[in-house]
């Protein structure tokens, strides 16, 4: 089926680009190790493109779409380029010219993606077929050949961690957050029960452990924090090692909630009996960061992939009542439906 | 090349009141702005705006400095979504240990609106005594820790006073839209143009209680947030109880906007004007001068193509850090526009934020924060010339509690421990044992229990306090950026100490119903944390201060560069001292002031 073109205006388009691209300086002043020797590192935020944004329909309470802004830079500054796309968002013997942007070198294009989607495109740039310059994003099809990837909200296909990561990541990530203790028990056993089958949250999600932190992680080291994914590369791999060590019998997935929580008290003192220092010198800073992406994603926003179906808020907001049963922590006041009750906002 | 009667360079609070007066007057007006347009949902193409209830656009994924120079290089940084990134155009300061860091403090924002969009919106006026605190201070011999005699040598009036500035500040809180109360206010008002607050978050209580127990008088916080229509910018309320209420305000732009903000205050009314011209992401590299004229403006567009456009008049209004690295930019490319702008030595010294700190307790019982806007009270009781002289300070401040603040899970997380931007999320970073069963007591201990007292007060002008550019590091346009070199006077810690006892004093009062024996652990202020230097609040003031004397000023009463004809500036750098209070109304009266004289020229 054809994607819808959204009509979009140039003042939303300028806004997209101008801070990102316009420069004159080409340095690598934006590698932090996941750019290095490309000439995205030169971008300001590169993983920004294509750009994803909400999308209002008033005529879809579920609002089930994005706005995604596909964007090219003409290389030498001048306007005139032609630039089609395809992509499996679309039909993928038919491409989708890009519209030049006023009388500038940028040419856009904002299709209408559903959200919860990974796609795959290609660019034809003055007729020759290439991934698209500015987003980092790539992957390598089953014939080899290499395309742009990109995401729309509350994706759930993994992107960055191997099946075997993201089990361990998932019992790592459940001893930071506060769900698996007694409380959080209680809660997540209400909410299973309360809710009937046919409104638990996708498979993806496993309710009593992260409520998807490690889908959000997986999405963020696709994207803003791709240079981090080899920090979670290394350590995964290290504590996998370092955990069969210390119990061969048992999955290091399985393993009882007092040997993370051991293995957490010797990372934070930064003295790991068993751990391979020369490979990774620090494994007190591949905890702190773990805390922080973890702790993101079951409290940021539903769209960046964790926090499923606000799940997060909603134990904050089981948990803090007064006296007379009224919430503590009414989020869904501020935040647009279906999933929060905002009569004016629309996310 | 295009002409307009007069450009502008910022469309933040110095610069829209400016483009709005003489818009109207028919003048021909060309605002730029170094960021882009981002707007409501209520005229924005996708139904939806630019601006989100989002906890990562306020504080975003981490980034990593790549600048070679800085001690550092390699450090992590977050920043807003429309905050400049700090290796395409950094600030740079210099460390107690002489070594010069990149920092994230002292930045607005980067767009139309500037400023306005992202903070608080305090707006609170400046008292009687923030314009004349020389004369008030020049027979005192009763200052604390200013063995020099620095305030009697570098406190300077202003060429206005408060009588004068008066019926500007009520036109911009009529122009802009604010809540509040006038009642208590230590400031003569000729009329009351606040719309009425929402009422108080119940947190808010413990402050009533405390500064009533102290005998602080006590008003409701102006706040630039309309609560009800607002006929002059054409705002309507949209459905829901008090709409406006919610965490996401200070750091966010307001996707309803109801925050009052320049935009939708008074530029969105201006668009239809065919004499009105607004051209975003369009940053000027710098201003050519003929003899006394400035004769055109260069500015990259979004495309990065460098065009020329003049004007009859040129207003300076990009914040006051960037106003001066422009001004010296344009200086170091030539030595007569040199001599005129800088001929004295004085641009970008006397820069100024403000002194700041406060005091924060949990307090009993258990509030939804995230009902709030920023602040509920306020009180000008340490800003009387009895508290000062009382106290041994050279000048007084403005004590308001912050509701807003920590009331969502991740903004309380990311600043645990760290209430500037250099060093959010360090703390809870650092605290690894937050895990499990720790981190379910660390919300019970904290997550809508903390409440906060701050204060804003002056800070002593020092001419070694200043903006510079930086010998090697450059922009992404090959420009020099800015280096803040400022230090805090020792008459500055004093008065720290000052206000950040009479702040834990407010929690101590009003947590335990007035005895004052409540216990508050944490109170100080600003001057004690690691980065101290470069802790600025975003009140990014003086550097070019005005005065009525050539020899001691960059810009005369009117805010109009001395030895140019046709050059004014008008963002916060125009102040001599800072004001005892957030800066923001004062910078828009100001600039109300200053259109009626540039209406004068035209």
């Amino acid at each position: 089926m054809a994607v819808e073109i959204l009509t979009v205006d140039d003042t939303y388009q300028f806004g997209l680009v101008a801070k990102y691209l316009a420069r004159d300086d080409r340095s690598p002043r934006h590698d932090y190790g996941q750019l290095t020797g490309d000439p995205r590192a030169a971008i300001l935020e590169a993983w920004r493109f294509p750009w994803v944004d909400a999308w209002f329909d008033p005529d879809d309470t579920a609002q089930r779409f994005n706005a995604v802004t596909f964007v090219h830079a003409a290389d030498n500054g001048q306007p005139g380029a032609s630039v089609q796309i395809i992509g499996s968002f679309g039909e993928l013997h038919t491409p989708i010219s890009l519209v030049p942007l006023a009388d500038t070198h940028y040419s856009t294009l904002t299709l209408k993606i559903p959200k919860g989607e990974v796609h795959v495109y290609r660019m034809r740039i003055d007729g020759v077929w290439q991934i698209d310059p500015i987003n980092p994003q790539r992957v390598a099809l089953d014939n080899g050949a290499i395309w742009s990837r990109m995401f729309t909200w509350g994706a759930t296909q993994r992107l960055s961690l191997e099946r075997w990561e993201a089990r361990l990541l998932e019992r790592l990530a459940s001893h930071i957050l506060p769900f698996q203790t007694t409380d959080g028990k209680t809660f997540f056993s209400r909410v299973h029960n309360a809710q009937g089958p046919a409104n638990r949250p996708p498979h993806a999600y496993r309710l009593d452990e992260t409520i998807g932190a490690v889908n959000f992680i997986d999405k963020l080291l696709a994207r803003e924090e791709a240079h981090h994914l080899i920090d979670y590369r290394i350590c995964l791999e290290l504590i996998d090692q370092l955990l069969r060590a210390r119990n061969p019998v048992t999955e290091p997935a399985r393993l009882p909630r007092e040997m993370i929580i051991e293995l957490y008290t010797q990372m934070g003192s930064g003295n790991v009996p068993g751990w391979n220092y020369g490979r990774y010198g620090n494994p007190r800073y591949f905890l702190q960061l773990l805390r922080r992406h973890t702790l993101t994603g079951a409290f940021s926003h539903p769209r960046y992939g964790g926090n499923a179906m606000a799940l997060g808020w909603k134990y904050l907001e089981e948990r803090y009542r007064d006296a007379t049963g009224a919430t503590l922590f009414d989020w869904a006041r501020a935040i647009e439906p279906p999933l929060g009750r905002s009569p004016a906002y629309r996310g | 090349m295009d002409t307009f009667d007069v450009i502008i360079i910022g469309s933040g609070a110095g610069g829209a009141p400016i483009a709005r007066q003489l818009a109207l007057a028919g003048k021909s007006v060309l605002v730029l702005d170094k960021g882009p347009l981002l707007r409501t949902q209520a005229e924005h193409p996708l139904g939806v705006s630019d601006f989100k209830r989002d906890e990562l656009f306020a504080t975003g994924a981490e980034k990593r400095l790549t600048l070679t120079g800085i001690a550092n290089q390699n450090e992590a940084f977050y920043s807003s979504h429309v905050e400049p990134d700090l290796n395409d155009e950094p600030h740079i300061y210099e460390g107690a240990d002489g070594l010069d860091r990149a920092t994230i403090e002292g930045y607005t924002a980067q767009l139309v609106g500037g400023g306005t969009q992202l903070y608080g919106a305090v707006s609170l006026r400046f008292s009687d005594l923030d314009f004349r605190l020389a004369s008030f201070n020049s027979n005192r011999g009763d200052l604390v820790n200013d063995p020099n005699n620095d305030v009697k040598r570098y406190a300077r009036d202003w060429p206005i006073s408060y009588a004068d500035l008066e019926p500007y500040y009520s036109e911009a809180e009529r122009l802009i839209g604010i809540n509040g109360t006038r009642a208590n206010q230590g400031k003569a008002f000729s009329i009351d143009n606040y719309q009425t607050p929402y009422p108080p978050n119940p947190i808010s209580a413990y402050v009533e209680v405390g500064m009533d127990a102290l005998g602080m008088p006590r008003y409701r916080t102006p706040l630039a947030v309309i609560t009800q229509d607002h006929a002059p910018s054409g705002r309507v309320m949209p459905p829901g109880s008090e709409p406006a209420k919610t965490a996401y305000v200070n750091r966010y732009g307001d996707p309803l906007g109801l925050k009052s903000n320049t935009w939708v205050a008074l530029l969105r009314p201006l668009m239809a004007l065919p004499n009105f011209t607004l051209r975003a992401n369009c940053v000027v590299t710098h201003l050519e001068a003929s003899g006394d004229k400035i004769s055109k403006l260069v500015y990259r567009d979004a495309a990065g193509r460098a065009i020329e456009v003049a004007g009859t008049l040129v207003v300076v209004a990009c914040s006051a850090i960037e106003s001066v690295r422009l001004l010296k930019l344009s200086a170091e490319r030539d030595p007569a526009f040199g001599a005129r702008i800088d001929g004295n030595n004085l641009l970008g010294r006397y820069f100024l934020t403000h002194c700041f700190g406060g005091a924060e307790a949990i307090m009993p019982g258990r509030f939804d924060k995230s009902v709030s806007l920023d602040s509920d009270w306020a009180t000008d009781a340490c800003a009387s010339a009895d508290f000062i002289q009382a106290n041994g300070v050279w000048a007084g401040g403005a004590i308001y509690n912050n509701t807003s603040d920590q009331a969502l899970p991740i903004s309380l997380a990311r600043t645990h421990g760290s209430q500037d931007l250099d060093t959010i999320w360090k703390s809870f970073i650092d605290d690894t044992g937050l895990t499990g069963d720790a981190l379910n007591s660390f919300f019970d201990d904290n997550f809508g229990t903390r409440l906060s007292v701050s204060f804003i007060a002056n800070q002593v002008p020092l001419p070694t306090n200043r903006i510079e550019l930086h010998p090697t590091i450059r922009d992404k346009w090959g420009r020099r950026v800015a280096h803040i070199r400022k230090i805090w006077h020792s008459h500055d810690i004093h008065l720290m100490n000052v206000f950040a006892e009479q702040c834990r004093r407010v929690l101590a009062f009003g947590g335990d119903g007035g005895v004052g024996n409540y216990q508050v652990n944490e109170f100080g202020a600003i001057y004690s944390a690691e980065n101290a230097r470069a802790r600025i609040a975003n009140h990014i003031l003086g550097g070019a201060r005005f005065g009525t004397d050539p020899a001691d000023s960059v810009l005369d009463p009117n805010c109009r560069a001395w030895n140019f004809d046709n050059l004014f500036v008008t963002d916060g750098s125009f102040m001599p001292t800072a004001g005892g209070a957030n800066p923001t109304l004062t910078i828009q009266a100001n600039a109300l002031r200053v259109a009626d004289h540039l209406l004068t020229r035209l």
